[in-house]
């Protein structure tokens, strides 16, 4: 025992005694492997005591007694003293109820009173403060560079009556989690331990526990994995580090740069920029799209994850030096991180283009009366050849290109209109938000396709593996793989749908607009559930895989219920979804913000008389506020669903969203 | 191998040490494989009364006397009269209940078989936060017939008291307890037998329990030591109930806000924090010092976290004995001691 006493004095001549007593041990006991248990349990032991007395219980009074639908613990909670002076370190969790008076007792037994210093939203952490009359204990840190994947990591809490710490044993299972920001263990992490120190076998902090989730998930995210083998810890270097701006007060956000990478698959992608937030970190520092990041924070980067995990690990307010490659030149700025971006608007020319192939440019289909394309004299018929110099491919790049640019851009464009080129300027506008006029001309010319092989059309069933949901499709019957299709997803309303009646109502709208419907039915008949927001991925999919879809016109479909889980569905799937057409139905959870890369409709249909009429309003001033564009349409007194005359206006609005 | 990997870890010098291990890490596996041969054959699984939805008919038990007496868990599987005792070795037994203790969740069973193999109780152990356990249930009822029994290892995370206060903890057993950092008390694990590494009998796992407190599952076990003469006294047939541990003596007469001079903000809510609305003039709470906007957190050491617990905990002080209560003000705990008017016998009827 006296090995473990020595382990609080001295730790080097501690593991100079400890080895004393194995030597002993093995020459005095019959089984040497036993005495591997006594000096593993010893060393556990030793490792928690030298920490004790810098972990502290934190009891809390009053506030919120739920949040986010989790019923809250009265506590107690952990802490960890990290400063003499009487600072405290706990996870957010511990205080997402806001309590009233904070309390925290030493391991002395003595109780203080605590103030809340500081929160760290990026780390989910906060910073306590004690008056005290004499210094606290601090613990020695682990230094991050000798942490191993496989060594001992004990987490500590103090949760429990009596007057010794809980301790549960286990290894450090990976570094760099959670975008680089947290250290993960095996050992048993939950409310019993959350806020204390994850320590080595030396008893030096390594960490400091918290619940964190790989997904965004809110304030109680990652409580879920409470004691499944999965804990997580912020390393101790980083919180020393950022020690300094918690104690003057200073709340710290994660750091946003304002810049979107190219490519669906962010792990093997090049870090190439797909677009700069107008006003953001990255514009103001000079990146444009196209830019190669080749470097951040002084650190090689190759790839896109990497972006995300060193934007991860900063602060809003932090300078991160940055270089990007454009062409051959090297450029170097700084990128001033910000806690909030600006929602980025897409700039509008006001023209529909031509979906078929051309040899050069792209054809206009449209030109929206009283716009910029308007005003500069663009007709139907003319072929958009460049823009700001650049020669135009395709019609997804072109809108591309022109939503990067903000309203009030000015933009120059060439323009061929029976063989004569002429170049024109024009003054982007906003997005309109008006209902579509009552006729379009067509989106493309009677192609006739060369394709041998066609998918099934008509009426199809599909099925994805793991889902049990009935599912139906209709593929417009004379389907040519050569032009791109729209998808709209129908979420019925509680109840379900008859097929039959569905299909008669939506084939020739299919049929005239290159639209596939696709109709899944909800498990429970009564309603849909949170988890079958991954069957519209997983069906968008699937019928992207199968047919020409256009990506610019993927749309969810609802009414009533299926139209709150229209919105849920979107918000959850940005990088696929391209609009919500809602009827009766409002919005679930808070709308993400608009973003350059990846455009998002609204259209909300609602009656006056509807129970939700005002949530629909209040839904729209928010989806607006978020440079969402919004359509609306009144339903007259009585909440129903569409008239046939209705429904095909809502068509002819996804028919009209590749507008740019 | 895993264990040796990690000690290298730990530091230059024990690094070295471990080079004289080496030949205890070629047989590093033996020792716990060797405690695992020796426990498995006293483990039962029981099955009995249960098997509709929630309420599993199965749980775990441990021999303790080679005439058949195994020590388990008192649960609603014991709720018949047909129990059913398998062995390691897949003999299956009739088994009869001895009798129980409620007080401590803990019953005796008896099958007719000599000469088995069991745990001497008088010789279990102890064990401190650090420790390397085992523990041996039929956890989801995973063995069948001659399978052995689930093996779980893991360390002794607290030992510390199932408090009774408040129905933090609901069960009737409010003692000590060993609290594990391992899953183990799942349907099918109680009764089911702590073991330290050396294979020493510790403790005996509890049924599943919430932490009221914070919404976690509680694993955790009851030491041997808790439960010996209640054993020791069924077995002998000379077992009394015990009536339950005395409850928190309320008095006759106890003090009241109203008494004290206290009038608190009015209790809107599950847990409405105890600020002080009004402190009456000339009452023994005006004469302590208790301002209106003070936040009550302690009544004697106790936390109050709403004016409902502290009403409870006002019920259990005599009318005539000083309250003491710590109040939150201005960022600074202070403490204050109020002195009930002692009223004179002719008044006193008025009072209550």
């Amino acid at each position: 025992m006296s090995g473990i006493r020595a382990w609080q004095i001295n730790a080097s001549r501690a593991a100079a005694i400890f080895v004393l007593t194995v030597v002993a041990c093995s020459a005095a006991v019959r089984g040497i492997a036993a005495d591997e248990t006594t000096a593993e349990e010893q060393a556990f032991a030793a490792a928690v005591d030298r920490v004790a007395s810098s972990v502290v219980q934190i009891e809390t009074t009053g506030g919120r007694e739920q949040v986010e639908g989790l019923l809250l613990g009265t506590g107690p909670t952990t802490g960890l003293v990290v400063d003499p002076q009487g600072y405290i370190i706990s996870s957010a969790f511990n205080f997402i109820g806001n309590p009233a008076s904070i309390l925290v007792r030493l391991p002395s037994g003595k109780r203080m009173a605590a103030r809340l210093v500081a929160t760290d939203h990026a780390r989910m952490l906060v910073l306590l403060k004690v008056d005290v009359d004499r210094p606290l204990p601090v613990c020695e840190v682990a230094p991050r560079n000798q942490m191993r994947v496989g060594q001992w990591a004990i987490a500590v809490g103090r949760t429990f009556a009596g007057d010794r710490p809980n301790m549960a044993v286990g290894i450090l299972s990976a570094l760099d989690r959670i975008s680089g920001r947290a250290i993960q263990t095996d050992a048993a992490v939950s409310p019993n331990n959350y806020g204390g120190p994850l320590v080595d076998i030396q008893g030096r902090v390594m960490g400091v526990l918290v619940p964190l989730s790989a997904q965004p998930g809110g304030q109680i995210a990652g409580m879920e994995l409470y004691d499944s083998g999965i804990g997580f810890a912020i390393p101790a270097e980083d919180l020393q580090r950022v020690l300094p701006r918690l104690k003057k007060g200073e709340d710290l956000h994660p750091g946003l740069a304002g810049v979107s990478i190219q490519g669906a698959n962010q792990f093997t992608a090049p870090p190439i920029v797909a677009a700069c937030r107008a006003k953001s970190p990255a514009a103001l520092a000079g990146i444009k799209p196209g830019d190669r990041i080749v470097e951040l924070g002084g650190r090689p980067i190759s790839r896109a994850i990497q972006v995300r995990d060193e934007l991860g690990r900063c602060y809003a307010g932090d300078k991160l030096s940055v270089v990007v490659l454009r062409g051959k030149q090297r450029i170097a700025s700084d990128l001033a991180l910000v806690e909030k971006l600006e929602p980025h608007q897409h700039g509008f020319l006001g023209v529909l283009p031509m979906r078929s192939e051309t040899d050069e440019g792209v054809a206009v289909r449209y030109v929206y009366p009283g716009s910029p394309a308007a005003a500069a004299g663009v007709a139907a018929g003319d072929v958009l050849v460049s823009l700001a110099g650049e020669s135009i491919h395709d019609r997804l790049e072109l809108m591309q290109t022109i939503g990067m640019s903000e309203p009030g851009a000015e933009i120059a464009l060439e323009v061929r209109r029976s063989g004569a080129l002429r170049k024109l300027k024009a003054t982007l506008v906003a997005t309109p938000e008006e209902l579509p006029p009552v006729d379009l001309p067509a989106a493309h010319e009677n192609v006739k396709s060369h394709a041998v092989e066609r998918p099934a059309v008509g009426a199809v069933r599909l099925k994805i593996p793991e889902h049990n949901n009935k599912v139906w499709s209709y593929v417009p019957t004379g389907y040519d793989p050569e032009i791109p299709y729209g998808v709209l997803v129908w979420l019925h309303p509680p109840g379900g749908y008859e097929w039959e009646e569905l299909l008669a109502r939506w084939k020739p709208l299919c049929d005239k607009h290159d639209l596939i419907l696709v109709a899944p039915k909800s498990t429970t008949q009564s309603r849909w559930m949170p988890e079958e927001a991954m069957l519209v991925d997983r069906l968008l999919m699937q019928v992207g895989m199968t047919y020409n879809v256009d990506p610019a016109r993927i749309v969810v479909h609802g009414y009533e219920g299926g139209g709150a889980m229209a919105f849920l569905t979107a918000f959850r799937n940005r990088q696929m979804i391209r609009a919500v057409a809602a009827v009766e139905a409002v919005p679930v959870g808070s709308a993400p913000d608009n973003d350059p890369q990846f455009r998002f409709s609204v259209y909300l249909a609602s009656a006056e008389k509807s129970p939700s009429a005002r949530s629909v309003r209040q839904a729209v001033a928010s989806l607006r506020k978020k440079k969402i564009p919004v359509v609306t349409k009144g339903l007259g007194e009585t909440p129903r669903y569409l008239s046939d005359e209705e429904l095909s206006e809502l068509v002819r609005w996804i028919d009209m969203l590749d507008r740019m | 191998m895993r264990s040796a990997f990690c000690v290298l870890r730990w530091s230059a010098l024990v690094a070295l040490t471990s080079l004289g291990l080496c030949g205890a890490t070629a047989f590093a596996a033996s020792p716990l494989a060797a405690t695992v041969d020796q426990v498995q054959p006293k483990i039962v699984k029981i099955f009995g009364a249960g098997g509709v939805r929630g309420m599993e008919n199965y749980q775990s038990g441990i021999l303790i006397s080679s005439e058949g007496h195994i020590l388990t868990a008192f649960s609603h599987v014991l709720d018949t009269d047909y129990i059913d005792a398998v062995l390691a070795d897949g003999r299956k037994f009739d088994a009869k209940l001895l009798g129980a203790d409620p007080r401590l969740d803990v019953a005796v069973l008896k099958i007719q078989a000599t000469g088995l193999p069991a745990f001497d109780l008088s010789k279990a152990g102890s064990a401190e936060a650090g420790a390397r356990i085992l523990c041996f249930s039929n956890i989801f009822e995973v063995a069948m017939g001659d399978e052995q029994a689930t093996v779980q290892r893991g360390t002794v995370a607290v030992r510390t008291r199932l408090e009774a206060r408040r129905g933090v903890f609901d069960t009737p057993y409010h003692g000590p307890v060993y609290v594990l950092d391992v899953t183990t008390n799942n349907p099918g694990a109680p009764g089911g037998a702590l073991v330290s590494a050396r294979g020493q009998l510790l403790g005996m796992l509890g049924k599943e329990l919430r932490n009221s407190l914070n919404n976690t599952w509680l694993n955790y076990a009851v030491p041997i030591g808790e439960l010996r003469q209640s054993v020791e006294e069924i077995e002998a047939g000379r077992f009394v109930a015990r009536r339950d541990a005395p409850a928190e003596k309320k008095p006759e007469h106890s003090i009241t806000l109203a008494a004290l001079g206290v009038v608190l903000v009015p209790d809107m809510l599950e847990r409405t924090p105890p600020f002080v609305d009004r402190v009456q003039p000339g009452s023994p709470a005006a004469k302590a010092g208790l301002r209106a906007d003070d936040l009550v957190l302690l009544c004697g050491d106790r936390l109050v976290q709403s004016c409902k617990a502290l009403g409870a905990e006002l019920e259990l002080i005599d009318y005539e004995d000083p309250v003491k209560l710590t109040v939150l003000r201005d960022q600074q705990l202070i403490e204050l001691t109020l002195q009930p008017v002692t009223p004179s016998p002719s008044n006193k009827k008025g009072q209550l």
